[in-house]
């Protein structure tokens, strides 16, 4: 059984029919790449995922437990974790309490010290992308590179199983966005960075920048209209003239 | 940090009265201005400038809880008095129909607000901004209609008057009130600097983000919405107490937007700004008695330049000037300082003039 199972998921808004009857698979430790042109759904199957928005049909599965009903706050207690594709950062409060918030959760645990562990976390957190200088600033001061970078580092700060990416490298430079693939496939292995723990990471990668992201995935699924057009290796995905066609237009690759 | 018995010991009490309250400006101004509200009766026992002082930090303290819940948590509520007004009714109707005394109807109406804190968060959980701000403003209004439809119960427009005293002389009523309001502000302010304030403050920022990363917002929005109607409930029944009377004055408009007004010319989200807001206001409108006329233009005024030339408010403004934040270690500092006191880097780089 996977890691993390979507069945069947449709969501209308009004008149649109922004997902229909989807499937999702992620395995441990597997990097799924989700790919599509602009409204394809797949904002929107991110936030059925993490239960911003409910599921008109269909049921999410996350460690053999049905987690379609539950709110947001639970599921991140069980272990999934997601960024936003334009970041939210709590712009008045320091970049520290920023991943403050995300590390004092109940998935550090209430033993003993637990408060001392959490904040090693999240200064670890800030360390594992690279912005722990930062720390004492308020987050309205960073860039747009370093927003990006501070929202992996909320997520990560949960320990996160199952981490869900809506455009990481979106925005980044090349320089950073290489640096951020690598820490991502350190991260899918798993092992101590300080004093935050990673038993191995799941991903879901939401990303228009195809050639970064099929270097790192395991898996690509392909989205178009809300319903899932193909699925494979980068491999052959990159081939696959249905895809092709979704983002370029009929006829285009003949 | 500092082991319990520290705390105790006489020359390091001194070392941080020097070291942490006197070298800076805000702090010290806390310290002279609790000093003050203590040794006042010392000084001067009439009974007007009592009556205002006490009257002051009762509203002060109303003032900060409405700061915890709509500064902090950004929860505006614009139908407070609903709390404060809850409570005095509740308490004086204890009193009457029970024969209790202030010391247990007072606790009594504060948790009631307490409930209805909860009962008016509900709503929250589903609206946001201007449209929770609304559904909080009609609560006090349906509160003020029951009141007028059960005149035999509730005293109708007259309210129920001839409370029991909170204290046998007004010196006793005034340390009962200012021991209160210091304590409470004092727990209001602790909270906000808490874990649990951090959550409130993040939960203002972005609350979708914050559910995002595991809390449970649901669960803090109703707990800054209970313990900011509790605080609001305790200030609604000492000024019943002290004034004698439960009236639907207390429901009004008016007794909503009063600490608005309070803490955002203080400044929000700070708790000791509402109490400085209160303090600086209520008495300055209360001075303007020998002018009445032109009592509330001047009050507008005054409120429009301080607004105008502090928008942060009152308290923010001038720390603003007379401190300054370290830029490596972030230790705040008095304005005269050159060096920083924790870590000794210059605070004034100032352009040197470069000879060619």
């Amino acid at each position: 059984m996977g890691l993390l199972e979507a069945h069947g998921l449709s969501k209308r808004f009004g008149g649109l029919q922004a997902l229909y009857k989807v499937d999702l698979r992620v395995e441990e430790r597997e990097i799924v790449g989700l790919i599509g042109p602009n409204g394809a759904g797949k904002t929107t199957l991110l936030r059925l995922l993490l239960g911003i928005h409910r599921p008109d049909e269909g049921r999410v599965v996350f460690k053999g437990q049905e987690i379609t009903h539950l709110p947001t706050w639970e599921r991140v207690e069980l272990g999934l974790a997601a960024t936003f594709q334009n970041p939210r950062p709590l712009r008045r409060l320091p970049v520290i309490a920023n991943v403050l918030v995300a590390a004092y959760g109940p998935r550090g645990g209430r033993k003993g010290d637990w408060v001392k562990r959490a904040e090693a976390r999240a200064l670890d957190a800030l360390e594992f992308v690279g912005i722990a200088d930062k720390a004492k600033e308020p987050a309205s001061v960073l860039s747009q590179g370093e927003l990006k970078r501070l929202e992996i580092a909320r997520a990560l700060a949960t320990e996160p199983e199952l981490l869900i990416l809506d455009e990481p490298f979106a925005g980044l430079t090349p320089v950073e966005t290489e640096l951020l693939a690598k820490s991502l496939a350190r991260l899918r292995k798993g092992g101590r960075f300080g004093r935050l723990h990673s038993e191995g990471c799941a991903m879901v990668i939401i990303e228009h920048k195809l050639s970064e992201l099929f270097k790192i995935a395991d898996r690509v699924v392909v989205l178009n209209f809300g319903e899932v057009l193909a699925e494979g290796t980068p491999e052959a995905i990159a081939q696959d003239p249905r895809v092709m066609e979704a983002y370029l237009g009929e006829g285009a690759y003949a | 940090m500092t082991s319990p018995l520290r705390i105790w010991s006489l020359p390091w009490a001194l070392r941080y009265l020097k070291h942490e309250v006197l070298a800076l400006p805000g702090r010290t101004a806390a310290l002279l201005f609790v000093l003050f509200l203590l040794l006042f009766p010392l000084f001067s026992q009439d009974p007007y400038l009592l009556r205002v002082l006490t009257l002051t930090a009762l509203f002060a303290l109303y003032a900060a809880s409405w700061d915890l819940l709509s500064g902090y948590t950004g929860q505006v509520s614009l139908g407070h008095a609903f709390f404060f007004g809850l409570a005095g009714y509740a308490s004086a109707i204890l009193g009457r129909e029970l024969g209790l005394p202030p010391a247990l109807t007072i606790p009594s109406g504060a948790l009631l607000a307490t409930l209805a804190g909860v009962l008016v968060g509900l709503p929250s959980l589903r609206l946001r901004g201007p449209y929770l701000s609304l559904v909080t403003l009609a609560f006090p209004i349906i509160a003020t209609g029951l009141i007028f439809l059960f005149p035999r119960f509730t005293g109708g427009e007259l309210g129920l008057s001839g409370l029991p005293r909170l204290g046998q002389s007004r010196l006793e009523e005034y340390y009962l009130v200012v021991g209160i309001f210091l304590l409470s502000v004092l727990f209001l302010w602790k909270l906000a600097g808490s874990r649990v304030g951090l959550f409130f403050h993040a939960i203002r920022e972005d609350e979708v983000a914050v559910r995002m990363v595991g809390v449970n917002t649901v669960r803090y929005k109703l707990l800054a919405f209970a313990v900011s109607a509790f605080f609001a409930g305790l200030s609604g029944g000492l000024h019943a107490h002290y004034l004698r009377v439960a009236g639907p004055d207390s429901l009004s408009l008016f007794n909503s937007i009063q600490p608005v007004i309070w803490s955002v010319f203080g400044g929000i989200a700070t708790i000791y700004g509402p109490v400085a807001g209160t303090f600086l206001l209520f008495p300055f409108l209360e001075a303007l008695r020998v002018a009445e006329e032109l009592r509330m233009l001047a009050f507008a005024l005054l409120i429009l330049l301080v607004m105008r030339f502090l928008p942060q408010g009152v308290v923010r403004g001038v720390l603003e000037r007379l401190e300054e934040e370290c830029p490596r270690c972030k230790v705040k500092n008095a304005f005269t300082r050159k060096a920083c006191r924790a870590c000794g880097v210059p605070l004034h780089l100032e352009a040197r003039e470069v000879k060619p």
